[in-house]
């Protein structure tokens, strides 16, 4: 029986980085996939930020998800996800001063997020704490996998470095780093792992 | 939908807004003195780190940029005026960036230091960086324009980044240097900084 709850929390995880991906399959939070990928630090510092506030969301909506009445579900949505980042912006800067100087700019912008109001909406207004615990971490991972390579993929082809620290010495393609670099980032990036998924899904399919 | 539900559907969202608020409301209070507290000593320390030949730097007073109070100071060693540092504020793309300048006794600014802003991580943030920062050393106020092309004479614009440029050099800078020209021509004889004129 434990077993059997533990690989279905695994598959939740699981579904988040792969099969429901935020970026690549989703196609929801595009706008920070693109402004915040330039370099690999910001990447990944902004998926770390929002792997914590899509967990504890989907923690709390799922815990209040009896009280709040249907027809007024997104208002109150909007504000668990704004609280929780109020409450994580000021508990950092008050607590975690080092942190916050190289996090703080990041927190903030995560209020206008869609992926999170959509992963409260589908999923955790519907299951309870647990599932929706893991829910919450295979989504954060799954939108940190994606920030990280794209941004990965755009350090080094825009500026030749990565997290800071020059890599190459050739000229590098500033197109990269600028937001038209970022949509050709995504959309190849996002061709490539439908790509993958198509042969993966053909042979799971050719096999039965 | 009848009276009943909306009377309920209100209720509910009173209620929920009112905890929402008063859980904000504890953490508010709880935080905000401390974030107080580390605002303080983070200016003095970058203004150590901005001045670090001084003995001691000595608050002259407030001035007022974008309805924010800015403070300034004179800078001392062996009890002569070496300099003054001043805050002010540039309004960016999406915050007020907070800015720290040192500068000689004739205005020339040292060096200038980002205390914080919330500009756009990956883009506004670059003008923490030391290319953008060191362009403004031994540059006065009439060099306090920003280009889009190599420059010697003026700022030159980090891509993807005008409007925070923008926001540093032709607003907080110019601005806070032109204050102290001000101040210094008005009561300059007692701060030693008479020989500007």
């Amino acid at each position: 029986m434990a077993q059997q709850s533990t690989s279905s929390y695994w598959e939740l995880i699981k579904n988040g980085i792969i099969a429901e991906n935020t970026i690549f399959r989703l196609a929801l939070s595009l706008c920070p996939a693109i402004a915040v990928t330039g370099g690999l630090r910001n990447g990944v510092l902004m998926g770390i930020a929002v792997l914590f506030v899509q967990v504890m969301v989907n923690v709390t909506i799922s815990m209040i998800k009896g009280f709040i009445h249907p027809k007024i579900r997104l208002p109150i949505f909007m504000l668990v996800i704004s609280g929780w980042v109020t409450i994580t912006d000021m508990s950092m800067a008050a607590f975690a001063r080092e942190a916050y100087r190289q996090m703080g700019l990041y927190i903030q912008l995560i209020v206008a997020f869609a992926s999170i109001l959509a992963r409260a909406e589908m999923f955790a207004s519907k299951n309870k704490v647990t599932p929706s615990m893991f829910d919450g971490i295979g989504m954060g991972l799954g939108f940190l996998f994606a920030l990280t390579t794209i941004s990965f993929f755009r350090e080094l082809l825009g500026k030749g470095s990565l997290w800071g620290f020059p890599i190459v010495d050739t000229k590098p393609l500033l197109i990269m780093i600028l937001p038209a670099g970022g949509f050709f980032a995504v959309g190849i990036l996002m061709a490539f792992f439908n790509w993958i998924d198509s042969r993966y899904l053909k042979k799971k399919t050719a096999s039965h | 939908m009848t009276a009943k539900d909306i009377i309920k559907i209100t209720i509910n969202l009173v209620a929920i807004y009112i905890i929402g608020g008063l859980i904000l409301a504890s953490v508010y209070a709880k935080t905000s003195p401390i974030i107080f507290r580390n605002a303080i000593i983070e200016k003095e320390e970058a203004l150590k780190k901005l001045v670090p030949d001084a003995d001691s730097t000595e608050k002259l007073g407030d001035w007022l940029i974008h309805g924010k109070k800015a403070e300034y100071f004179a800078v001392k060693k062996e009890n002569e005026i070496i300099g003054y540092v001043i805050q002010s504020y540039g309004k960016g793309y999406s915050s007020y960036i907070n800015v720290l300048i040192a500068v000689d006794n004739d205005l020339k600014v040292k060096k200038i230091d980002i205390l914080s802003h919330a500009e756009t991580p990956g883009l506004g943030d670059e003008i923490e960086t030391d290319y953008f920062k060191n362009q403004f050393i031994g540059k006065g106020i009439e060099n306090m324009k920003l280009v889009k092309t190599e420059t010697a004479d003026y700022i030159q614009a980090i891509t993807g980044v005008t409007i925070s440029c923008r926001a540093v050099t032709n607003d907080a800078v110019k601005n806070g240097l032109a204050f102290l020209s001000d101040t210094m021509k008005e009561g300059g004889k007692e701060h030693g900084a008479a020989k500007h004129e």
